[in-house]
């Protein structure tokens, strides 16, 4: 018999609200995020809107915040995550459990460049007359006289994970992976398996990004991937929409807890749903466009399905990856009628980014997160924006309002740059 | 449920590193116990207080990359084109050529962390837009002007994922695919993460591979502020001293190698070459570097090898020469095998930390010690430090007496890991 894994803990730090209820509550209703970028001076940048996270204090959850200062954003999100999630678990008592056989995983990104540090001392050894190159001892000589240890400490890939099982006890397997856009949710896939090896009886897993700094906006900028509708932010993120042009880029952080079915129930953990199915698969094709068909995300879609012993008859809900690319909603779209058929037609299905954005490495486990919800809540959130059909995407994405809809099985999509497709099933727990 | 059944093997290695290219010649320069430690000369490192490094004295991937994938070249960090040229080494010493193995049987996870920018690659950006040394960055300019200016790919070029990426391009492979990125423990957690895969059947092959470059202004000026390098400028090949009483630091380094992981039964169906088995796998995070956990994660891999400590042969660590964290380790090792109970060997003395890719190739020197039957000794470890209580071998390479080695790695944070190889007896 398979070691069954459970969710007993959520949390959740997004431009949507720091609270599971509020992201929930948010979609729900509608209500977008994005709005013009207020973390840096974006007026002449290509895209000057975002999907930011506002207000937060990490002096919520931590009584030594201060201890935390140099960390990135992503990091500081991250604990604000994981702190709901453990309370929420009943696991924030050290004493609670082995905690060896408690770990994390997470899908984050690298702390953000000193920017100014960074510019500046390539600036100035930018080699005349025409500055396409740069003096390496000019720069090392500049660099170093402002870079600050301390901040350049937690930059590191590592650090993110490590603060969390350091600060709430966790001593477990502690690992991270960056696969882009699919990170969050190939984390907990992966957590997942390390339960039912095993290796550990309570999984953090989940993700944090914050990408929300000039390098970051600008690369992606010059990649084209982001929307530029610059006169009407709050309607730029439009997955399957005839006219969408690109994402609008978000931050944040969500954590659940994963848990093992019979140590949930020896400690009378609550149990949320249960984490059925896992697919992951490589596009093999480009380094950011998918395949058009999706042959990847297919394979993804259908070994996930068989994974938790699910017909696409049994799925009631579909949480897109969605991104608003042209390329990412055609070929999802595809993959899906390639695994559903005509059941396609049926299912509905919607994007949470065209509300929340895209949150990159963390957008998995926020939209894991609503699918739990929408199996608790019996509603299903809207795809909002949606005012053209494309007829490439033709199938009923819950346009513009949510849906009153009980459901016993959901399908989580998300399909990174680099070709990585996972694809997550959730299910109404049935002992 | 096939997961007890299956066994996962090595089936072949690709290395680039500073002492070899090839698991021949890296075999050689680790048994005469060469140094790849030296002075940077990739730029004029005269401004850094540490100015040496593992340098790999010759990569030109253009070179040695398939045909077929030299155009991709230019979008890819010196980080990614190692990792991808050690990962096309590994898949052809295993006789596993694209459409060998069946795509969605086929996967891979890789241990990569965020390359560094080139300096050349944003320095009309920042020339158009900034003001002078401490001021704020002028942002007006920074967005009219500097934005076009920016490489398109610039950001494609430096992503963690990217080794995996075009790994999985040029072989077809399509079953799972991972980048995971703890650092110095990342390359055990990836052989971990891929020897779960193997065995519970989600792939038939899994590539593991690591790849690092810190040889750049950018990473060796921000290791140089905190990451606690030696300043023995004047003796390159002496400087990294691990468990040794004159340990002053390490240094950083370039490389990369990897592995395929393949199902036993998946390996003898097609006559492939047995370097060696991965039998047993743990994982924790030691918090305060106390020793403990590392310890029992130690103790869990070997386990979940089914075997004790009396029968390993050597310890594999990471030997970073940080005195604390050669002291954390060695009283793990110690905690297990008893204060000197088991020779330890760390060849990072001979190359450097290589931050991501770091426990991928030090694992690789296991992976040839078992196959050739010979340990060879440790670089630079002249005097125990005492709080260092483990048995260093030193001098020419003695021989491999008993089947299982342990590859231990851990993270400046205490997250860390442990791996079991087993000689391959036939």
């Amino acid at each position: 018999m398979r070691r069954r894994v459970v969710i007993t803990g959520m949390g959740v730090v997004t431009p949507l609200g720091h609270a599971v209820a509020d992201l929930f509550a948010s979609q729900v209703e509608g209500r977008t995020a994005v709005a013009p970028f207020t973390r840096f001076d974006a007026r002449t940048m290509p895209t000057t809107f975002a999907s930011e996270v506002k207000g937060f204090e990490l002096s919520r959850y931590l009584k030594d915040a201060g201890r935390y200062e140099h960390c990135g954003v992503n990091t500081k999100f991250a604990i604000g995550a994981m702190r709901q999630a453990v309370e929420d678990a009943g696991l924030l008592d050290e004493g609670t459990g082995d905690r060896g056989r408690m770990g994390v995983y997470l899908g984050s990104g690298e702390g953000a460049e000193d920017f100014p540090a960074l510019i500046n001392s390539i600036g100035a050894a930018a080699v005349a007359p025409a500055y396409r190159t740069a003096d390496p001892l000019v720069f090392t000589r500049e660099i170093l006289k402002v870079l600050d240890p301390r901040r350049e400490a937690e930059v590191e890939m590592h650090t993110t994970v490590g603060h969390l099982g350091s600060i709430f006890a966790f001593e477990g397997p502690n690992t991270a992976c960056q696969t882009a856009c699919a990170a969050s949710s190939q984390a907990i896939g992966e957590a997942a398996e390390l339960i039912r090896a095993g290796d550990a009886d309570v999984m953090a897993a989940g993700g944090a990004h914050s990408m929300l700094h000039p390098l970051g906006i600008t690369g992606f900028n010059r990649l084209t991937a982001l929307s530029t509708r610059r006169d009407s932010p709050r309607t730029a993120s439009r997955p399957f929409d005839l006219s969408r042009d690109g994402f609008v880029i978000g931050e944040g952080a969500g954590i659940m807890i994963l848990e093992e079915l019979e140590h949930a129930k020896a400690r009378k953990a609550p149990i949320y749903a249960e984490l059925t199915g896992y697919g992951s698969t490589a596009d093999a094709y480009r380094m950011t466009d998918p395949h058009p068909q999706g042959r990847g995300a297919v394979r993804a879609i259908a070994d996930a399905l068989a994974d938790a012993g699910l017909r696409p008859t049994d799925v009631g809900y579909i949480n897109a990856h969605g991104t608003s690319t042209q390329a990412n909603d055609s070929a999802e779209t595809a993959a899906i009628k390639a695994v559903f058929k005509e059941h396609a037609y049926k299912v509905p299905v919607s994007s949470s980014k065209s509300m929340l954005g895209h949150l990159i490495a963390a957008a998995g486990v926020a939209e894991l997160v609503i699918c739990v919800m929408a199996l608790r809540k019996g509603v299903l959130p809207p795809t909002i924006n949606y005012e053209t059909p494309d007829p490439a995407c033709d199938l009923d994405y819950i346009p513009n309002t949510a849906r009153e809809v009980r459901v016993d099985h959901v399908l989580s999509n998300s399909f990174g740059f680099g070709g990585q497709n996972i694809s997550l099933t959730v299910s109404r727990f049935r002992d | 449920m096939v997961a007890n059944t299956r066994r996962a093997v090595v089936t072949g290695l690709g290395v680039v590193t500073p002492i070899g290219s090839s698991p021949a010649a890296f075999w050689d320069a680790l048994r005469a116990g060469t140094s790849g430690i030296r002075t940077i000369r990739a730029f004029d490192p005269s401004a850094l207080p540490c100015r040496i490094a593992g340098e790999i004295p010759d990569f030109v991937a253009k070179a040695v990359i398939e045909k077929s994938y030299r155009k991709s070249l230019n979008a890819m960090a010196r980080m990614v084109q190692l990792g991808v040229v050690a990962s096309q080494f590994a898949m052809h010493d295993a006789g596993l050529p694209k459409g060998a193995v069946a795509p969605d049987r086929l996967g891979i996870t890789f241990a990569s962390v965020m390359g560094a920018t080139d300096i050349d690659d944003l320095a009309n950006c920042s020339h158009l837009a900034s003001v002078g040394p401490r001021q704020a960055i002028d942002m007006e300019a920074w967005g009219r002007a500097s934005v076009p200016e920016m490489p398109p790919m610039w950001m494609l070029k430096y992503l963690p994922n990217m080794p995996a990426c075009h790994v999985t391009i040029l072989f077809d492979m399509q079953g799972p695919s991972n980048t995971i990125i703890p650092n110095d423990a990342a390359g055990v957690l990836a052989v971990g993460e891929a020897y779960r895969a193997v065995r519970r059947g989600a792939a038939d092959v899994m590539l593991v591979g690591g790849s690092e470059s810190k040889i750049n202004p950018l990473s060796q000026s921000r290791f140089n502020s905190f990451a606690h390098l030696t300043r023995a400028n004047d003796h390159p090949a002496a400087a990294v001293r691990p468990f040794d009483r004159d340990a002053s630091g390490t240094c950083m380094g370039e490389g990369a190698a990897a592995f395929p992981l393949e199902d036993l039964d998946h390996a003898r169906r097609r006559g492939a070459r047995i370097l060696g088995e991965v039998v047993g796998f743990a994982a924790g995070l030691d918090r305060g570097l106390k020793g403990t956990v590392f310890a029992r994660v130690i103790r869990a891999a070997l386990a979940d090898a089914g075997i004790t400590p009396a029968d390993v042969d050597h310890v594999n660590a990471h030997g970073v020469g940080i005195p604390a964290y050669d002291a954390y380790e060695a009283r793990a090792v110690a905690a297990v095998f008893g204060p000197g109970g088991v020779p330890v060997f760390a060849p990072l003395s001979r190359f450097g930390n290589l931050g991501g890719a770091s426990s991928v190739v030090e694992a690789a020197c296991s992976l040839l010690a078992l196959h050739h039957g010979e340990l060879p000794g440790t670089i630079n470890h002249d005097n125990p430090a005492a709080d260092c209580p483990v048995a260093v071998h030193t001098g020419p390479p003695r021989p491999v007496t008993k089947p299982f080695a342990v590859k231990v790695a851990s993270t400046d944070l205490g997250q860390c890991a442990a791996v079991v190889f087993k000689k391959w007896a036939g």
